[in-house]
């Protein structure tokens, strides 16, 4: 499944807020209305940082081809990146990420709000204004109640399963435990005690404990608000009630979605979004490599899963200067590492660990995931440089002795007391070739220093939930390394590390701290984190963290993910948001 | 002839409620062989890093938690009676045959299930006539002017055809046809009931692709059944008569040679019609092929259930209709 992340930068976005939404929409197109001026010379990698086709040139019709379907098009149960990204064409949220190209793109800003949550000093209550004049696709005013009310049905896990759930479990508790609204006995079906709606224009959300991250969780689309009289629960999703530039005109579901311009959005209100093409469609369950010549042939305008072509089409784009300048190879915001086992002997021991990392090959590691350009570069930290906080170090050499350090590997398994090495496994997912690939790779490098792995292969859908890092069967198994891969629902430390890091998300099953680390330093920085507002103080944690993971050794970095995006030359207004590593959907035009 | 169809038809029910068993214990039993519980089961169904709760609730929802026989038996009184289903703000009423409803997306399978019918009814229905047509006149062709450059030049075409994998030839003609000289750019459905123009246009690429392959087999199989029934006496018989030889190819031999094509077209015709997995997942075409691999991809239960049951259902009535012709035809197969 695609990992959508988290964004920690609460405070920053406090600060920035105001100033942000000002220059919100980015600027775009100097006059000229028509076909799109060229104002600057496409160039490999040149929408990372600059808005290419910049224009305000309106009509024509914006293609995506998606090679599976969104998980759900309703903003209240989609945890898919790309649908993050995609969601707000028809929805506004409370907060979203500054539409804005380079690490611009990485800040919270107000979107529905009109300016970052007011923070109570206690720290357990958020008040946010909402825009008086934002209206939905049928004319009527969004309130606070609409909004309360998208918060309240996602409380119904059985109904939206796929969404986060960090509402539930950030929101003040109540007794007995709030059902959603489908199940709420309570008349007005506004039974949640945790939000409240003093008016139509002011939501105050109470928090069962302080957390500075707060402004991050409202920018999750959940907060789009959603009038409880156009709700229609599980088919809500055949049509959301927009509030963004676009709004669903027929949806084929698992096939063709239609959106048409919202004629009742205005623009002023949605800095962050632009409506110029007349038309959206995405069609679902395409070929991936039809995508991509479809993409080359300019038949299709976006891959909407925005995470790179396929290896023909990587291939055909990087021996043809033309088509390589019309290509981006942004950092997606994953990191691909191994999750060395913390609990289990002779791993538990700080120097075996540390003789895995220094015995690994990265440069094999990097080639498993297909190189520095579809792969990504070599890592040496957990958290990938578009973190927002992220400093870079490399305490085991992994970028200056790519190949592995043996001899340093040897020492350190005399220290461990293992100086003939030991026998251990590693997991990973046996339908991911790059996983697999990885496994063989390090199962190569570790046996130069008599560290002995034997491979066992998992299948994706059940890969965490059964087997890694489930701390039974690691324990019976002798699993010693784990391979995986992360990206935070957020861009800060708190959002990245909390749940592969901190020793309270240890659980017996689906556990994703696969290296069950339990470090009282680590935990402590995050907790600090989560109640801690300065920014500065906040990125001097997250590298803090992501320093003290480096010295338990928990974590073997593979690498940071990048993706070879194809930039059409059809679209205008074309950049990467780093947030969500991809195009920005929501501001794209087309010639 | 009556009580042979019913008798066909009530053994077809037993084997669709024989497919649905099946595929019910390979989605349950196995993994739980493999020591997978309910609990994990349902954690298939939820967002990344699921509460308890959450996956409780999905597996009550689901209803994963109850015993498999109360399963299945709700998923056979659904098909039979219909059912009631809950999507929060009103309760709906899903008529028969109600394959149930997505683990994944929460809506009911059988109405996308149809609308995917016409995708795959045009894809198998143009390039069968096609091959048909066309493998059976090469074939014949072949089998009379047997050693022939003709005969060896379309053997061996047909060779080819038989050996190369669709996706191989569909990706030939989609990079030349459709990418490089794009004569039939966007390769999409479109309804015949909303542009038959267009609606041929999107499909000739794959109806050569699908015919290719099964053109070739058939051609390879008239010849060798001409060639066969040609040198029977009665065809010896026919031309002492003094019949015109068009007449003793078509009336005498190809009929009879036809027989055997004509079984094995209906097993291919059912086959297809329950997707055409490889050709619509080439040209990206939305039948019930790529309704088959999104359901497989997501685990989705009801999904698969109810396009197995729906590809076993073509091809057993394929099988009907042939046998029937057969019955008609030859009154010793009526037993």
């Amino acid at each position: 499944m695609r990992r959508p992340r988290t964004i920690g930068l609460a405070a920053l976005g406090a600060a920035a807020a105001l100033a942000l939404a000002a220059c919100g929409g980015g600027s775009s197109g100097s006059g000229g209305g028509g076909g799109g001026s060229n104002s600057s010379a496409p160039a490999y990698n040149a929408a990372v940082t600059k808005v290419i086709n910049p224009s305000t040139h309106k009509g024509g019709t914006l293609t995506f081809g998606n090679t599976s379907a969104p998980d759900s098009t309703d903003p209240g149960n989609t945890y898919y990146a790309y649908m993050w990204n995609f969601v707000r064409l028809y929805t506004m949220p409370l907060m979203t990420y500054k539409s804005c190209p380079g690490k611009c793109g990485l800040q919270v800003v107000p979107d529905l709000a009109t300016g970052p949550g007011v923070v109570s000093d206690n720290g357990l209550t958020w008040t946010y204004h909402l825009q008086p004049d934002v209206k939905f696709e049928d004319g009527t005013t969004v309130t606070s109640a609409d909004v309360k009310y998208a918060v309240e049905r996602t409380f119904d896990r059985g109904l939206f399963p796929l969404g986060p759930a960090y509402f539930p479990s950030l929101l003040a508790a109540q007794s007995p435990a709030y059902p959603g609204p489908f199940k709420d006995r309570s008349k007005n079906l506004m039974g949640l005690n945790a939000i409240q709606t003093p008016n139509a224009t002011t939501i105050v959300f109470h928090l069962a404990k302080p957390f500075a991250d707060f402004n991050y969780v409202v920018a999750i689309p959940q907060t789009a608000p959603v009038p409880p009289n156009k709700d229609t629960g599980a088919n809500y999703q055949l049509h959301p009630i927009s509030t963004g530039p676009y709004k669903f005109q027929s949806y084929q579901l698992n096939k063709q979605l239609t959106l048409v311009p919202n004629t009742d959005w205005k623009a002023s209100t949605d800095p962050n979004a632009k409506q110029l093409a007349s038309k959206v469609t995405m069609t679902m369950n395409m070929n991936a490599n039809d995508i991509d010549n479809r993409l080359l042939a300019g038949d299709l305008d976006v891959d909407a899963a925005g995470t790179g072509v396929q290896a023909a089409a990587r291939a055909k784009i990087l021996s043809s200067p033309t088509l390589k300048a019309t290509a981006d190879d942004p950092i997606a915001g994953f990191t691909w590492f191994a999750a060395l086992n913390t609990t289990l002997p002779p791993l538990n021991n700080l120097h075996c660990r540390m003789a895995v990392e220094y015995a690994a090959n990265k440069t094999n590691y990097q080639t498993a995931y297909g190189g520095p350009v579809a792969g990504g570069g070599i890592a040496s930290t957990v958290a990938p440089p578009n973190v927002v906080g992220q400093k870079s170090f490399d305490l085991y050499e992994a970028t200056t002795k790519p190949n592995g350090n043996d001899a340093k590997a040897k020492q350190e398994l005399q220290a461990c007391g293992k100086p003939s090495g030991f026998s251990t496994a590693i997991t990973y997912r046996s339908d991911r070739p790059k996983e697999v690939a990885t496994a063989q790779a390090l199962q190569a490098s570790l046996g130069q220093v008599g560290i002995k792995l034997s491979l066992h292969g998992f299948p994706t859908e059940t890969y965490d939930a059964n087997f890694a890092g489930v701390p039974k069967y690691e324990a019976q198994h002798n699993i010693g390394i784990s391979l995986y891969g992360w990206a935070a629902d957020w861009p800060d430390g708190y959002g990245f590390f909390y749940y592969i890091a901190d020793g309270k998300a240890i659980s017996p099953a689906g556990n994703t701290n696969l290296a069950q680390l339990n470090d009282p330093v680590v935990n402590n920085l995050l907790s600090k984190m989560a109640t801690t507002n300065d920014t500065a103080t906040r990125n001097s944690y997250t590298s803090q963290i992501d320093m003290q993971i480096m010295k338990d050794a928990a974590i073997l970095p593979g690498v940071y993910a990048k993706s070879l995006l194809y930039r059409s030359p059809n679209l205008t207004n074309v950049y990467v948001q780093s947030y969500y590593g991809m195009y920005n959907y929501a501001v794209l035009g087309v010639k | 002839m009556i009580t042979f169809i019913v008798r066909r038809l009530i053994a077809t029910v037993f084997l669709l409620i024989v497919v649905s068993i099946a595929v019910y214990a390979i989605f349950f039993l196995i993994p739980r062989l493999a020591g997978q519980n309910t609990y994990q089961l349902a954690t298939q169904y939820v967002g990344r890093n699921p509460t308890h709760a959450a996956v409780l609730a999905i597996e009550e929802k689901l209803g994963l938690n109850s015993p498999l026989y109360l399963q299945y038996g709700r998923f056979l009184k659904a098909i039979v009676l219909g059912t009631h289903y809950n999507s929060g703000t009103s309760i709906t009423y899903c008529p028969p045959p109600c394959f149930g409803y997505s683990f994944k997306s929460q809506q009911p399978v059988w109405p996308q299930m149809v609308s995917d019918i016409p995708v795959t009814l045009s894809l198998g229905i143009g390039a069968a006539i096609l091959w048909l047509v066309g493998g059976v006149a090469i074939g014949v062709l072949s089998a009379l002017r047997r050693g022939t450059f003709f005969d060896r030049f379309s053997m061996g075409v047909a060779l080819l055809g038989v050996s190369l994998p669709i996706f191989f030839t569909g990706l030939i003609l989609l990079e030349l046809f459709s990418y490089k000289w794009p004569i039939f750019p966007n390769v999409t459905f479109v309804p015949l009931t909303q542009n038959p123009l267009l609606w041929a246009r999107n499909l000739v690429l794959p109806w050569i692709c699908l015919a290719f392959l099964y053109a070739a087999l058939y051609a390879r199989l008239t010849r060798a059944g001409m060639l066969e029934t040609m040198s029977e006496d009665y065809i010896r018989t026919a031309r002492a008569k003094g019949l015109r030889e068009r007449k003793v190819i078509f009336k005498h031999g190809l009929r009879a040679a036809l027989t055997p094509i004509v079984t094995i077209f209906g097993m291919d015709l059912g086959l297809l019609l329950g997707g055409a997995i490889i050709t619509e997942y080439t040209f990206s075409l939305h039948g019930l092929g790529l309704f088959t691999i999104e359901a497989v991809q997501n685990q989705d239960l009801p999904e698969i259930l109810g396009v197995t049951m729906l590809a076993a259902f073509f091809i057993v009535v394929a099988n009907l209709v042939v046998d029937i012709l057969y019955a008609v035809v030859d009154p010793r197969v009526r037993t």
